[in-house]
Order: C-alpha cells, then sequence, then structure tokens
C-alpha cells in the first residue's frame, strides 16, 4: 500500500494544480449540497417526526353539532378507510380578553377532552398536567420556547364570568385546539361544534385527503362538516417561509451537484488520458493494474476529502443564519428546528464518493492500458479526430490562430462535451439568477416586499404608544384628502377574528375609501366590489385547502359574518386576509379606522408630507420609513440566488480552466512549435481562449433556455407567493443578448489565466517537454 | 566561404554567451560569428549546450549573460511578441523529431507559418504545394504527419521551415531520428539549401552529416568552443 500512496502522492504533488481544482469543486459542491440539504431537513423532518410521535389527525374536522348527533359522528369511526379516530370531543370559541397572561386576548378555540392520550393526536403535556376539574384549562403552547413566568397557575376570565386555572401547557402537532378542558366544563354549555380526529389508510396527498373525508362524512347530514383542516395544511404552514427558499436551494442544489460530477469527471479523465506515460512507467515498474486504479482513485480522494470537509464545515456555519432567517416566528410545538446529524455526515461522505465514483470510469481505464503502449504514447490526442473540422476551419478566411483555436475542442470530442456541459449549467445558473432578480425586484417594487416613499401608511396612535390622536376617524381621512399632494387614501383596520371551525386567528385587513395599488397584484379572481367578500394570500389557501369562490365564515366576539373569496393576491401572510369596510360593520360596526393608505402624486415630497400631517393632528405619524427598503425575503432570495450563482460560475470556469490546463499540457510541443515559426504570445492567447470560447458560444445557447424553463417552473411554484404574468415575462432581447455573452465569458474567464501562461511558456521548454 | 562573405556584416553574432539552468550552466561564454551563406556543424557531446546555443540564436530561450545579434538585430533587447515576429521573417528551425502538428496534413503543416504572418490562406497553400514539390513530397500532401515515414515527415519539416523564405535555417539533430536511407536525403536537401544560399546552423552527432554539409566545424564541449575548424566539402 505504501507504494501507491507514494505514487498517488507524487503524482498529486506533480498535478498540483489539477488537484487543487478537484478540491475547490468539490469544496463549492459540498458548501451547496450542506445548505440545500440541511433547509430541505429542517423543514421538513421535524414536523414529521413530532408528527409521528403523537400519532397526529390527517384531519381534524368540526362539525354543526346542530345537525349531527354524537352517535352519528362516533359512527364514523368506525368506516372503511378510517385508520384510528377520536372524539367526538365538544369544542366551542371563547374570547380570551386582553391581560390574560397565559394566552394573548382574541378568539381562543376550547375542545372538551377528558385524556391527553388515545389512538390520535396524543398531546404532549410539557409543563404542568392535563384539567382535571370543571375550573381548570390546559393551553396549547404553540412555540417551543418556555410558557411567560406566572403563566402556569394564572387565571383566564371569561366573557361571560367565571374564571378557568391555566394548570398546565400542552402541544398538539395536530392543532387540534387552543386550549382544552375537561368534557364536563363545556357539556353544561352545550356547544355549537363537535371535533372529531381521523387517521386515515389514505392520506399521502391533499386530494386522498379530502377524498377520505368525503366518504367518512358522505352519510351525514348535509351541511353537519363545519370546517376541516388537514395535516399538510399544517405541514405546509410550519414550513411556509422556508417554502419560498426550497424551490431556490433545490434547484442550485442539484445544479452544483451536476457540475461537480462533471467537472470531477473531467478533471479525473484528464488526469489519467495525460498521464498515459505515467500509468505506462507504474505499470513498467511493477504495480498491478488494480494498484493503478488505487493510485488513481488515491489521487482524487486526497483533495476530495479535504474538499469535502471544508465545504461541509461552510455549509454548516451558512445553514444557521438561514435558518434562523427561514423559520423565523413558525409554531413549532414540540419540534425542533435543527438539521439532523445525518446531513453534513452524508456530506462529509458523499460528496467524496462521488468524486471517487467520477473518478472510476477513467481509472479503470488505466487498469486496462498494457505498459507498452502506455509508455510509447504521445500525450496529444489521435491523430484522427477532428481532422475534417481542422480542415473546414483552415480553409476559412479566419486568422490561423482563431481558426487553429476553434478546431481544438474537436480533437477532444469527450472532454469538450463535459466542459460544455459545465459551462451550460452555469449558464443556466446565471439565467435563472437574472430571471429570479428581475422577478423578485419586480414583486418587491409592486410592494410585495418593498413601500416606497410615495405611498405609505399613516397610523394613529394607539395606548402606550406614542401620542393620542385629536381628529376622529372622518375627520382624519378628510383632512388627509384635503392636503396638497394627496392622490388617494384608503383608511382601514385591522380586526382580529376566527374562522369558524378553526383555531388560528386571522387578521382581516377591512378597508374603504380609494382602492389600494395592492388591487394590481390579484393574480386570480378579482377584486373587492362590495360585502360579504375577501381577498386573501396564497398561503391562506393552501394551509387550509381552500380555493377561490369557496365561503367563509368569520366570528369576532360572537358575532358572524359569511364571506366568500373572491380574488387571490400575489402574496401575503396565511393569516392576513383583506375585506371592506361594510363586511366590517356586520361584525364590529363601531370601530373607527386607525390606518390610512396614502398615496402622494407624482413629485410629492413624502417628508413635507408628514410633517404636515404631524402638524394637522400629532397623534398621526406618517410611516415614510417603515416600509422601505427590501424585505427580507427578497434580500434572502437574491441574496441566495447570488451566492450560488457566484458559486457555480466559479464551479464551472474552474472546469474551463481545468480543461485548457490539460490541452496545454498535452500541446506543450505543438505550442513550443508553432512559437518557433513565429507565433506571437497574443496568438497564442487568442488560439487558447477561441477554442474555449466556442464551447461557451455554444453554451450559451443551450443554457439560456434551460435557464428560463428553470426560472418559470421555480416561480410557478414559490409557496407563499403566486406571481402575477407580468412579473414572470422578465425576457428582453437586450437582457438575451448579454445572457448569450455568459457562457461566453465564463469560458473566457476560465481559460484566460492558463492561456497567458501558455503565452509565456518559453518556447525551449515546450519543445523539450514530454 | 569566400572573402566577400567574411567582409560582409555576419548573419549571426554571438559574444560571452552564457546559460545557467539553476546551477549548471550550459553555455560558459560563447563567442562565434556566422557569415551569410556559410554552413557551421556544432558538434560535441550530449549535455556539452549545442541545442542551448541553437535555441538562444532562434530566440526561443533568452541568455543568462552575453548578447546575440542575428540580421543585425539584438535578440536580448527583444519582448516576446518582437522576437516570434523576428522569427518569422529570420529564421527556418528544423528538429530532430519534425515537430509537426499530427491534427494537420502536411499541406497545412507547411502553410501555416506563412497564415500566422497574415498571408491569405489560399496564397500559403500555393506556396507550401510548391515546396513539397521541390522537396518530393508533393504526392503526400494531404497526408497526415502520422502516416509519412520518417523521411516524408522530415522533407516536410524543412519546407516548413523554408517557407517565409528565411535568410537563416537553424537544424537540431535534422538526420537524429532517421534511417541511413531517410538521412542521406535529409543531407543532401541541407546541402542543395545552402548552395542556394541559406545560412545554416546544424547541430548534429553525425559527422557524416557535418562533414556533407558544413563549411565550418564548430565543437563543444562543457559549455564551450573548444575547438573551430574549415571543412572541405565531400561529395
Amino acid at each position: 500500500m505504501s507504494a501507491v500512496w507514494r505514487a498517488a502522492r507524487a503524482a498529486a504533488w506533480r498535478r498540483r494544480l489539477q488537484t487543487a481544482v478537484i478540491g475547490l469543486v468539490v469544496l463549492c459542491s459540498a458548501t451547496t449540497a450542506m445548505l440545500a440539504l440541511g433547509l430541505l431537513d429542517a423543514a421538513a423532518s421535524p414536523f414529521d417526526e413530532a408528527f409521528g410521535e403523537q400519532n397526529g389527525a390527517h384531519v381534524v374536522a368540526s362539525f354543526d353539532s346542530s345537525k349531527v348527533t354524537r352517535a352519528q359522528l362516533e359512527e364514523t369511526a368506525r368506516l372503511p378507510g378510517v385508520e384510528a379516530a377520536a372524539g367526538p370531543f365538544d369544542q366551542m370559541v371563547i374570547a380570551v380578553p386582553k391581560g390574560a397572561r397565559a394566552v394573548p386576548a382574541g378568539p381562543l378555540t376550547v375542545v372538551g377532552r377528558a385524556d391527553p392520550g388515545g389512538a390520535v393526536d396524543r398531546v404532549e403535556i410539557v409543563h404542568g398536567r392535563w384539567p382535571t376539574a370543571p375550573g381548570e384549562i390546559a393551553i396549547n403552547q404553540r412555540f417551543n420556547v418556555p410558557p411567560k413566568p406566572g403563566a402556569l397557575g394564572s387565571k383566564l376570565e371569561l366573557p361571560g364570568g367565571g374564571s378557568l386555572t391555566v394548570v398546565g401547557f400542552a402541544t398538539s402537532m395536530s392543532q387540534s385546539a387552543g386550549a382544552w378542558v375537561v368534557p364536563e366544563r363545556l357539556a353544561k354549555v352545550k356547544p355549537p361544534a363537535g371535533q372529531m380526529l381521523y387517521r386515515f389508510s389514505s392520506a399521502a396527498t391533499e386530494e386522498r385527503v379530502r377524498a377520505s373525508l368525503a366518504g367518512v362524512t358522505a352519510k351525514l347530514p348535509q351541511g353537519s362538516l363545519d370546517a376541516s383542516r388537514s395535516y399538510l395544511s399544517i405541514k405546509a404552514a410550519f414550513s411556509g417561509p422556508s417554502d419560498d427558499y426550497l424551490p431556490f436551494m433545490t434547484v442550485f442544489g442539484v445544479l452544483g451537484l451536476i457540475v461537480s460530477v462533471l467537472i470531477v469527471g473531467n478533471v479525473i479523465s484528464g488526469a489519467v488520458i495525460s498521464g498515459f506515460r505515467h500509468i505506462g512507467v507504474l505499470k513498467a515498474l511493477g504495480f498491478t493494474p488494480n494498484q493503478v486504479v488505487a493510485v488513481y482513485l488515491v489521487l482524487v480522494c486526497l483533495p476530495a476529502v479535504t474538499g469535502g470537509v471544508l465545504g461541509t464545515a461552510l455549509g454548516g456555519l451558512l445553514t444557521v443564519p438561514v435558518l434562523e432567517t427561514a423559520f423565523a416566528g413558525i409554531e413549532t410545538g414540540t419540534a425542533t428546528i435543527a438539521v439532523g446529524a445525518w446531513v453534513p455526515v452524508v456530506c462529509l461522505l458523499g460528496m467524496p464518493a462521488l468524486a471517487v465514483l467520477a473518478a472510476l470510469l477513467p481509472a479503470l481505464r488505466a487498469h486496462r492500458l498494457p505498459a507498452a503502449p502506455a509508455i510509447s504514447a504521445g500525450s496529444a490526442p489521435r491523430a484522427t479526430r477532428g481532422l475534417r473540422m481542422q480542415r473546414l476551419l483552415s480553409a476559412t478566411r479566419l486568422p490561423r490562430s482563431v481558426s487553429l483555436g476553434l478546431a481544438q475542442p474537436f480533437a477532444r470530442p469527450g472532454r469538450s462535451l463535459m466542459t460544455m456541459g459545465a459551462i451550460v449549467l452555469g449558464v443556466t445558473t446565471v439565467t435563472l439568477s437574472t430571471g429570479l432578480t428581475s422577478t423578485i425586484l419586480a414583486f418587491s417594487e409592486a410592494g410585495g416586499g418593498s413601500g416606497k416613499a410615495t405611498e405609505f401608511f399613516v397610523r394613529a396612535g394607539r395606548p402606550g404608544m406614542g401620542p393620542m390622536r385629536t381628529l376622529n376617524d372622518p375627520q382624519a381621512e378628510a383632512m388627509l384628502r384635503s392636503l396638497p399632494g394627496t392622490l388617494t387614501v384608503t383608511p382601514g383596520v385591522f380586526l382580529g377574528v376566527h374562522l369558524t371551525g378553526q383555531r388560528q386567528a386571522l387578521d382581516v385587513h377591512f378597508l374603504r375609501g380609494d382602492t389600494p395599488s395592492m388591487a394590481a397584484q390579484i393574480v386570480s379572481g378579482r377584486w373587492l366590489e362590495g360585502p360579504g367578500e375577501v381577498v386573501v394570500p396564497p398561503a391562506f389557501l393552501s394551509q387550509r385547502g381552500l380555493k377561490v369562490g369557496d365561503q367563509i365564515t368569520l366570528e369576532s366576539k360572537g358575532e358572524q359574518a359569511r364571506a366568500s373569496i373572491v380574488g387571490e393576491v400575489m402574496e401575503g401572510g396565511p393569516r392576513f386576509i383583506w375585506s371592506l369596510w361594510e363586511t366590517l360593520e356586520t361584525l364590529a360596526p363601531q370601530i373607527p379606522a386607525d390606518l390610512y393608505q396614502v398615496r402622494l402624486k407624482a413629485g410629492i415630497d413624502a417628508e413635507a408630507y408628514a410633517q404636515a400631517v404631524k402638524a394637522a393632528d400629532p397623534g398621526l405619524r406618517a410611516e415614510i420609513d417603515a416600509d422601505e427598503g427590501e424585505s427580507i425575503d427578497t434580500v434572502t432570495v437574491v441574496g441566495f440566488a447570488s451566492v450560488f450563482t457566484v458559486l457555480l460560475t466559479l464551479v464551472a470556469a474552474l472546469g474551463v480552466f481545468n480543461t485548457v490546463v490539460l490541452n496545454i499540457r498535452e500541446r506543450r510541443r505543438d505550442l513550443g512549435m508553432l512559437k518557433s515559426i513565429g507565433m506571437t504570445p497574443w496568438q497564442v492567447t487568442a488560439m487558447t481562449t477561441t477554442s474555449m470560447a466556442l464551447l461557451g458560444a455554444a453554451s450559451g445557447l443551450l443554457g439560456i433556455p434551460l435557464g428560463m424553463a428553470g426560472h418559470r417552473a421555480l416561480v410557478d411554484n414559490v409557496g407563499s407567493v403566486v406571481f402575477p404574468d407580468f412579473m414572470k415575462d422578465v425576457w428582453h432581447v437586450p437582457q438575451l443578448v448579454l445572457l448569450a455573452f455568459a457562457g461566453v465569458t465564463i469560458a473566457v474567464l476560465g481559460a484566460l489565466l492558463p492561456a497567458w501562461s501558455a503565452a509565456r511558456l518559453t518556447s525551449a521548454k515546450a519543445l523539450h517537454s514530454e | 566561404m569566400t572573402a566577400d562573405t567574411i567582409t560582409q556584416e555576419p548573419v549571426v553574432r554571438v559574444d560571452g554567451l552564457r546559460k545557467k539552468y539553476g546551477d549548471a550552466a550550459a553555455l560558459n561564454g560563447v563567442s562565434l560569428r556566422i557569415h551569410p551563406g556559410e554552413s557551421v556543424a556544432v558538434m560535441g557531446p550530449s549535455g556539452c549546450g549545442k541545442s542551448t546555443l541553437l535555441n538562444m540564436v532562434a530566440g526561443l530561450d533568452r541568455p543568462t549573460s552575453g548578447s546575440i545579434v542575428v540580421q543585425g538585430e539584438d535578440l536580448g533587447a527583444m519582448n516576446e511578441t518582437g522576437l516570434a515576429l523576428f522569427r518569422r521573417r529570420n529564421i527556418g528551425m528544423i528538429f530532430q523529431f519534425f515537430n509537426l502538428i499530427d491534427d494537420l496534413p502536411a499541406l497545412d503543416n507547411v502553410a501555416l507559418a506563412a497564415q500566422l504572418a497574415g498571408t491569405s490562406g489560399r496564397q500559403a497553400r500555393k506556396r507550401a504545394h510548391e515546396l513539397l514539390e521541390e522537396l518530393g513530397v508533393a504526392h503526400r500532401a494531404d497526408s497526415y504527419p502520422a502516416t509519412l515515414s520518417g523521411g516524408e515527415r522530415q522533407r516536410v519539416a524543412v519546407a516548413r521551415a523554408l517557407m517565409n523564405r528565411p535568410p537563416l535555417l537553424l537544424a537540431d539533430e535534422p538526420t537524429g531520428a532517421l534511417d541511413s536511407h531517410s538521412g542521406e536525403q535529409v543531407t543532401n536537401l541541407l546541402n542543395d539549401l545552402n548552395r542556394l544560399g541559406h545560412t545554416l546552423l546544424i547541430v548534429t552527432h553525425d559527422p557524416r552529416l557535418a562533414a556533407r554539409c558544413a563549411t565550418r566545424l564548430i565543437e563543444f564541449a562543457d559549455g564551450q568552443v573548444v575547438r573551430e575548424s574549415t571543412l572541405e566539402p565531400t561529395p
């Protein structure tokens, strides 16, 4: 083994440039893979694990107690397709007043349940205990953090009088309730809803879940199913923010892996071919074919392991801030957000293994190569290759150095194709990244990500938050409209409501006055036109399994309002929806607007306008700066795209660099001869870079459509945003022309350094080289 | 060599030429003159610096010290581009292992030298064909180097060296890789070229080649000129 080690070490040292290239390529690829796999794992596995441990419900269904009996609901648990079920449990929504220590003010879904265990939704108690008496309550702990000091044991005052003592905090990954009490506590008040928790034998997709639920409820009275929520929507909510990044990360990660395999394969096969003589010498010395293979595999392992370790470490460092950003504010329950131990292990072992695998094929070629022809073989390609092209090009009017360069890729078609593959992926990445940046910036400019100085909110002061307003709502609106430079004013207010049958609270932004600019962000359906209508973001629909045209019921302090989903806006959090003022008047007629969206005429100084607002009422504050700058999403996606583009462009350029180094090494004698007959350094540089520029140009033509297709596939599948067509149609002729040069640029960048080195190569040395 | 040629400015003027590779001296203070029309053979044992001298005169390598003036141009004062342009105009090189480009047929190998200098492809090929005809290998113009015999390859290489009508031909062991018959052919060829007025500088181990082609013999040892002698042409 020591002979193999010595030979491999010597070969690595002799080819140190190629060794360094392999190391760098593997480093970049391992970093990319670590980032991509880390995010994928963090987004998927914690939910799955915690959900699995609790035997979570595939569907949490809420039934109207006035339309269905307990016996009928119990019967559903025994129907075919139901793997396990729990319930019926009484369910009702209570309004939590301000000042409660254990739970924020607003609607709270309370379920009467005797036992946290059972066949489905085994609720995990994380602090305190389960309620055992009618005066006790356990709160669903949404975040994996300790409860506020004093929350355990605190009293929860009920609106109709009476109170409940908080005896515990528990977590349901099925989000089956906001809180639990003993069944007797709810039985007294005859709650309007009954809850059933189901696990189905077929629940892999949203469609299957719906079908299974439809099968279960088919024989129940019509309209008895009030609301339902599938575990897939909860899972989507869990990974919702990261869904924005996952498609990008995955695509860039996969691109990185492919480029890595291509280039490592290219580098190694080049090393074997350029080392024919070396192989011959090894065999002549007595190395067995297997030992020769071992030498070449060790030669690859050295830089691959180093690059893999460094790349995994770098990826690990980058993953921490990425996860912090991606999962900020997610209801994690008992799930832990961290990268699984398998991810670095896979990167550490996988990347070098990938490199070794890529090396195996050319190494086996070394295995078969007989010693005598290997020793006598010239290192230049066989004369039969690319001759036709060489001949055709020599007949053209192109400068000879250029035509010689253009013919070079045809001498080594395999190597040229692999290099081209790397450049194609580089161009694809640049195209993809350019398209994404254009889309994200268009999205940002449209108001999705950043505010503009000509459009801002004027907010009325609240108790404890600055001076109180002196002008009432109609006066404030009139004042804003009267100020010079005002174009539109849209008064509004946020109201916390509850969607019937669902635990999670919603914030509805009720609007009146002028149509806001976000009306232009409708991607399906239409903007609000009358009472009883809402528009919602994509995440709201996907997490609840709803679609435009569906009906929902909004509840606030006992008041209800039916509303149709008439439109889908481009983006927004899953708990924010919009409706008109007339709808608010059904739920809470006395609430005044406290937020005024103002748009200014062109050329109006927003700062001066803000001063005028303040002068009219110090309790009104124009938030000109609050929305300025890019959102985290914009920065993150553009940042990711940029980092990956740099990484993959670098890797692709390294591939070109390596190919040119190999070509020059093989053609040193030719170069020396060309110089001896008067080829100038400039002509050498031109010849060498032209050879790669041709591959770059061809790669550009292939990579651009691939990048455009990738861009379309990505922007059509971003979890929480649906981009309108004008944001997806980002390709224009000048931009495409520039992109067409991307391949040439990558190729020339990679080729330039070795080309200069070839130009400086002393002819005498070149002529003496083997 | 006639009195006329001696009075003319030398084609090659080398003074105090030294070349070191690390601590090893390949040339150790070489001075010599080569006049127009001369055919000079340089002989000596392996590693004595003969090929290094040839590379210096061709501007393929740079000396550690000393000066080289070829055709009145000081090579030490030229940059790489200047040296390349100088070689195009003034130098034709013939190598022991031919150094033909495997990817190009014989005709294109020959034409290449003119094309690099900007001559159109058509003109360059026409002249290349004429040269191949003169050297008796026109019938192999479309053949690739791999299919040519050693003698044919060297004649193609000579044609390439002559392509730009250089006044000085440098030959490094031109018969070293050839069998006796091919070697004889190349020897005759060099002789003819000298008779036609080309100045030759030939590095060789072969005393017969030196005796047949050279009018002057320079003997090298340890990077120095140890003896110079005039040779009588042998038939």
